[in-house]
């Protein structure tokens, strides 16, 4: 069984985001990266699958340097072989374009599992996992929160929370791509000594970027989101609090 | 007789039990600096009788030293005492041969569960993790470490690399971030200012000093990591001493700094205002009119041996009574906030169900005290908490040392405290 995890690397919202001077992206000096959650949570799932049934856990990372570290982490947590795609900052958050490079790389692989997060905090859509599926024309099933396989290797058995509190259980032929949820246990600590261990012995395969394709989207402008409305407290007493009501209705000709 | 590394090693390999991890743990324990003082034990239960949660743990230390003994180390990585420590120096402060209990026989056991992932509580990964990437346990931008400064009321200043203060304050990531501790840290900034010290803040360049997250608790690479950083930051500075807020940072530096090669003339903020009590008592003129009670935070107290500085300090208020608690100085009730338990409530509450911090606010009432005296940061929400549970509201104050000084000499007020 083999399973590759994509590990997207997204921007900390802990740390202050700056909107460069181009006005449409942030700006890179000052993005400190993270990786996605939702990928957090599918490396925990691939880490489960191969506790329990044995695997080849790969994992993926697309983006700068910073996504190295990434992979140490994942590494020290027991991924046994770490791939790291080079993709300019700017093309980070389009999914059409990331599909378009993880896929003929995955394709040649021949993963049986492809999982990453369902969804990606800094991306335009949350179709990465589709995107993958399509270029492989594997199937896609995303919102995972469990999963098991059949000790053949043919098929999963998947979990998926649908709205309403439903729980759908689906047979899924493999090779197939998901977006997982959360897996079903938290994502494990490892301990910072095994993280620079990793590091030091990590050996990354670098997969070069392909030609660009002509993205479908563009982001044209990218603002700080305000409250347009504010809320106004009266102080005061009631008479005051009162006409001060009256004024305000008055001032704007209600009465 | 003190029992040998290498024969208690033989004895147990000659076992031929389950004494292959013992031996790795106790290997590991050999190589750190009184690690061999494990093998002193004398099995005389003081440790355990004076553990504030022992009557909780299936493994009391005594008994976890019985249990390397009899090879069997797995035993203790299955039991949930590991996580129970909370790091009050109880057991080695009273072991009559020495044995370095919470910082190697508790340090160790975690260190080892850390490694392998597996039974270690959620909601301390999750503070490891936020130290790890933030420098500190709330998971706050490293970058506003010093965003308290803006609201100072006065100039703080802050040293960048290559400026020079007699003192550098160590401000600590409670007194950094805690709103409730802002409070106190600025308070400590205007008496500093009052008393014309020449100091200084690292400001962003700060993190975690690594005590309360880690030496006791096993994440030995994280604190090593904290430390090299530090140790670098502090190397760009001139300064002739370090002033702390935090007990735990004041631990981490006199013991862990400067066997690690980074010798700090450190003092407690307690004891660095207490040699100027002559000078702090001359301008204070507000009364504080209260009877005050002091507790004894573990770090300072047993682990450092500072018992009188904050008693010095409390007496220069006028109108402060100081009355004692029953349990005070060496004897004090822990808060049960130190060795990661602060992160640890939760586990700790479902298997003790009587917080030590509850224990300590009733014991602090029954003096008659109307202010609960701190000197340790993390003391404030923890007390503060365990007296809205007892419903001691109204009844009973925790303050900060700092705050009170300031209140006393009249630098409370405006822009902040």
């Amino acid at each position: 069984m083999k399973i590759a995890v994509v590990l997207r690397q997204v921007p900390d919202v802990v740390e202050e985001l700056v909107i460069s001077d181009d006005g449409r992206s942030l700006s890179e000096d000052d993005v400190m990266y993270l990786t996605n959650e939702a990928d957090d949570h599918a490396l925990e799932e691939a880490l489960v699958l191969k506790a329990r049934a044995g695997a080849q856990v790969t994992a993926v990372s697309a983006g700068g340097d910073e996504a190295k570290e990434a992979l140490a982490t994942a590494v020290a947590k027991g991924a046994d072989e770490a791939i790291h795609v080079a993709v300019p900052f700017e093309h980070r958050g389009d999914n059409a374009r990331l599909a378009s490079v993880l896929g003929p790389m995955m394709k040649s692989a021949g993963y049986d599992l492809i999982l990453t997060g369902v969804w990606a905090a800094d991306q335009m859509d949350a179709g990465l996992a589709g995107g993958l599926a399509t270029q492989l024309s594997l199937p896609y099933v995303g919102g995972l929160v469990s999963m098991s396989l059949d000790p053949n290797g043919a098929h999963a058995v998947v979990r998926k929370e649908f709205p309403g509190g439903r729980l759908g259980v689906l047979e899924v032929s493999l090779p197939a791509v998901f977006g997982i949820q959360s897996a079903e246990q938290p994502p494990r600590y490892v301990p910072v000594s095994k993280v620079l261990a990793a590091k030091k012995a990590l050996r990354v395969r670098e997969q070069g970027e392909p030609p660009a394709v002509a993205a479908g989207v563009r982001a044209s402008k990218l603002v700080k989101s305000g409250s347009e409305a504010k809320a106004e407290m009266l102080p005061g007493a009631v008479p005051q609090v009162a006409e001060a009501i009256v004024r305000i209705l008055r001032e704007r000709g209600i009465a | 007789m003190v029992v040998s590394a290498e024969s208690l090693l033989v004895s147990v390999e000659g076992q031929g039990t389950a004494g292959d991890a013992t031996d790795e743990f106790l290997r590991r324990m050999l190589k750190l600096p009184m690690g061999d003082k494990l093998l002193s034990c004398i099995q005389c239960g003081m440790c355990s009788g004076s553990c504030p949660l022992g009557y909780a743990m299936d493994f009391t230390p005594r008994k976890m030293i019985a249990a390397l003994r009899a090879g069997r180390v797995d035993d203790l990585y299955r039991s949930e005492s590991i996580w129970l420590c909370v790091a009050c120096f109880n057991c080695t402060y009273r072991c009559p041969v020495g044995v370095p209990i919470t910082d190697r026989l508790i340090a160790g056991l975690r260190e080892e569960l850390l490694g392998r992932g597996v039974g270690v509580p959620p909601e301390l990964q999750a503070a490891f993790e936020r130290t790890s990437r933030y420098g500190n346990p709330f998971g706050e931008s490293a970058k506003k470490r010093d965003a308290w400064t803006k609201d100072a009321g006065m100039e703080v200043p802050v040293l960048h690399e290559g400026d020079s203060a007699e003192v550098l304050w160590w401000v600590g990531c409670f007194g950094s971030y805690n709103k409730r501790n802002q409070k106190d840290t600025v308070a400590l900034a205007r008496i500093l200012k009052a008393l014309d010290v020449d100091f200084g803040i690292l400001g962003s360049d700060e993190r975690c000093s690594g005590d309360l997250r880690c030496t006791s608790q096993g994440e030995e690479g994280l604190f090593d990591v904290l430390y090299q950083h530090n140790a670098e930051e502090l190397a760009k500075r001139k300064f002739k001493e370090v002033l702390v807020g935090d007990p735990h940072a004041y631990n981490a530096f006199n013991k862990e700094y400067r066997r690690l090669g980074t010798p700090l003339d450190v003092s407690h903020y307690t004891q660095f205002l207490a040699e100027r009590a002559a000078d702090i008592k001359r301008r204070s003129k507000k009364e504080i009119t209260a009877k005050v009670a002091y507790h004894d935070s573990c770090c300072l107290g047993r682990r450092n041996g500072e018992y009188e500085a904050p008693r010095t300090l409390l007496e220069t208020v006028p109108g402060v009574r100081l009355v004692e608690m029953p349990r005070n100085r060496e004897n004090a009730l822990c808060c049960g906030g130190g060795g990661g338990a602060n992160w640890l409530d939760s586990y700790i509450w479902q298997r003790t169900r009587v917080p030590l911090a509850m224990q300590r606010v009733q014991e602090a009432a029954k003096t008659g005290a109307e202010i609960l005296a701190i000197s340790c940061p993390l003391e404030v929400p923890r007390f503060e908490d365990a007296i809205k549970t007892a419903g001691l509201e109204g009844r009973l104050q925790v303050r900060e040392i700092s705050h009170m000084l300031a209140e006393a000499m009249g630098l409370n007020g405006g822009a902040r405290p």
